[in-house]
């Protein structure tokens, strides 16, 4: 039953050392990176720059969520490489021999899968999040800004966890896709932090791209969820809405988990 | 359904079963069938197939053409397949990270057994403690064990086990032997695959012998042993075989100057040594030859050791396979 394969893949995930591993990491995450949003958003903007467009003043709002999802580019990254590993270490430890022993039904091992990545991924999406908004919410108030503007932050918030699960099941995408672990690692984090964003750059100099491609990239479309304080000069590109951004990063994962269970289904597992 | 002894046992039958990858065939239109109530040795030397072949019984490699059905069910379309068929395959492995409970914990639950089944069986299987520690520093042995363990999970009808003696010390062997015979007693079907005859030779009733993954004998042990023979030692081994066939008794050359009497009479082989005056340098029951039979079945054309006089010519890319797979032979 679908319910016992999903208790499987839990257990799977908690009975080694990485979930607490990852639990430490995303915790000091989410808190580093609020502290030091928190001290840089509340500096006094240099007016000359203002006036020449290079430097936005957002207001308390965009300050309080850029600062509360400050660590949401280590936690999605630390999602996606759950995911990544959810899949990817039964292959290399050869676990997936005995998991399509117990559950022969491809599919279903794959959608317990599914689920319980969205779970993890909510659940360390909440650890990442309580340690952004605790060390976030300090220094905000130690610099005299409005550590809760309004309750527009909590569905920042809200939005997050959907981020974070939603990277975890990219990963199990780039797992499946990507047979050798130590591989699909690298891949996934070297496009998400090194090639998405010099292609972002790239494409913003060319005006189709920056109109109609740029904020199609998936950490483009996650930034565009959660509505910091929009960066950059004039050819930055314009934000989808935050339904469409969370549209096009669900589209992503399912694209991925679906090609992924489809290979998965007719692979031979020797 | 799994309590009742009527239900116990269940036949595997494997038809035609083919297995191709690119142009090599490694599963040869495979057939035979294994009774329930009885221990069957699969075997074939190295890469003969036996893995392949398991591994399409249990549904993780498809199969190119034919059948393979364990009460009749392919097995993904058995409903509880844990507590139908239980199997430790040749790589069974395990996290290193993980415990060998916690791993028999994963694959309980997916099963939808309680925990307490899984503490039984590391009972059962002698490793209750030592499952506790974390499966990167467990012996063969251990894991051998485990694997057992795992495969037991929903007391199933049907257990199938890859190579299970690899890596088990003497005791180990005997200890497995004698926890199959259990098994097999409780009316279980079970398949056992080995590279090795003698090393199971003791523990099966029936085998299935398989060569270059084609099917070269099925049936019981006692009809392979044929005769019993004695093997004599003698200073002048042509006059004692003279002095044997008047009485009656046939014998032949051995390859090593000694002479093979096809009796199980030792003291007649000896009192007609004595009455030739020839003396008797050693006398022995030869052991039942199964395992010349079996070298002979197999070896001789065995396509992995590139004497492919006539065995199908396999690609040199194979042999990489093979030797990668030689690893954990
Ligand atoms: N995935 C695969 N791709 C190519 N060749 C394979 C694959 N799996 C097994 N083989 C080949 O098929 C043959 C049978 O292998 P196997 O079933 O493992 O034999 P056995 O278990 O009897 O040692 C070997 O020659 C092996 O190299
Ligand atoms: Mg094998």
């Amino acid at each position: 039953m679908m319910v016992n394969s999903i208790r499987s893949e839990f257990l799977k995930f908690f009975t080694t050392r990485l979930w607490w591993g990852l639990a430490i990491a995303m915790f000091f995450g989410g808190a580093l990176f609020a502290v030091i949003l928190g001290i840089v958003l509340t500096l006094e903007p240099d007016p000359e720059a203002v006036a020449r467009g290079q430097q936005v003043v957002g207001t308390p709002l965009q300050v309080a969520n850029s600062v509360y999802t400050a660590g949401l580019t280590i936690g999605y990254t630390l999602t996606l490489v759950i995911g990544i590993m959810q899949i990817g270490s039964e292959y290399r430890h050869k676990t997936v021999s005995s998991t399509f022993l117990s559950t022969p039904r491809r599919v279903r091992v794959m959608l317990a899968k599914v689920v319980a990545l969205l779970g993890i991924g909510a659940i360390y999406g909440l650890i990442s999040l309580v340690g952004s908004v605790v060390a976030g919410a300090i220094v905000l108030q130690a610099r005299g800004a409005d550590p809760f503007p309004g309750p527009e932050v909590l569905r920042a918030l809200a939005l997050s966890l959907l981020v974070l699960g939603l990277w975890a099941l990219i990963g199990l995408g780039v797992g499946i896709l990507i047979p050798n672990q130590v591989a699909a690692l690298l891949i996934a984090v070297g496009v998400a932090w090194i090639i998405e964003p010099l292609a972002g750059f790239a494409l913003g100099f060319w005006e189709f791209g920056r109109d109609h491609i740029v904020h199609f990239l998936p950490s483009q479309a996650t930034n565009a969820i959660v509505e910091g304080v929009t960066q950059g000069g004039s050819n930055a590109a314009q934000p989808l809405s935050w339904w469409a951004a969370a549209l096009v990063l669900a589209a992503y994962a399912a694209v991925l988990s679906a090609v992924g269970t489809w290979r998965t289904v007719r692979q031979d597992i020797s | 359904m799994t309590t009742a002894p009527a239900a116990q046992g269940a036949t595997i039958e494997v038809r035609d079963l083919t297995k191709t990858f690119g142009s090599f065939t490694a599963v040869d239109q495979l057939t035979f069938t294994v009774e329930p109530g009885r221990i069957t040795g699969f075997l074939g030397p190295n890469g003969a197939g036996k893995t392949t072949t398991l591994r399409m019984l249990l549904g993780l490699v498809h199969q190119t053409s034919g059948t393979a059905t364990i009460d009749g069910r392919a097995y993904g379309d058995i409903d509880h397949p844990q507590s139908m068929v239980g199997s430790a395959l040749e790589a069974t492995n395990f996290h290193p990270g993980r415990s060998g409970r916690d791993h028999l914990r994963v694959l309980a639950a997916a099963g939808g057994l309680p925990v307490s089944r899984v503490d039984e069986l590391l009972e059962l299987t002698g490793i209750p403690a030592a499952a506790r520690k974390r499966a990167g520093e467990y012996s063969m042995g251990m894991r051998q064990r485990l694997g057992l363990a795992a495969a037991l999970l929903g007391d199933p009808r049907v257990l199938i086990l890859d190579e299970p003696s690899n890596g088990l010390d003497p005791e180990g062997i005997r200890w497995l032997r004698g926890f199959l015979r259990h098994l097999s007693s409780q009316g279980k079907t079970i398949l056992v695959s080995s590279h090795q005859l003698q090393e199971v030779e003791q523990t099966v009733d029936d085998v299935v012998i398989i060569s270059n993954g084609r099917l070269v004998r099925e049936g019981a042990v006692s009809d392979l042993r044929g005769a019993p023979t004695t093997f004599v030692r003698t200073s002048d081994p042509a006059q004692l075989a003279g002095a044997l066939r008047v009485a009656d008794v046939m014998s032949s050359p051995g390859s090593d100057g000694e002479l093979v009497v096809e009796t199980a009479d030792l003291r007649l082989v000896g009192d007609v040594a004595l009455r030739a005056g020839l003396p008797v340098w050693e006398l022995r029951a030869r052991k039942h030859d199964l395992e010349a039979l079996f070298f002979e079945l197999t070896e001789g054309t065995n396509r992995n050791l590139g004497d492919g006089s006539s065995a199908p010519p396999a690609p040199t890319e194979r042999d990489a396979v093979t030797g990668q797979e030689g690893a954990n032979a």
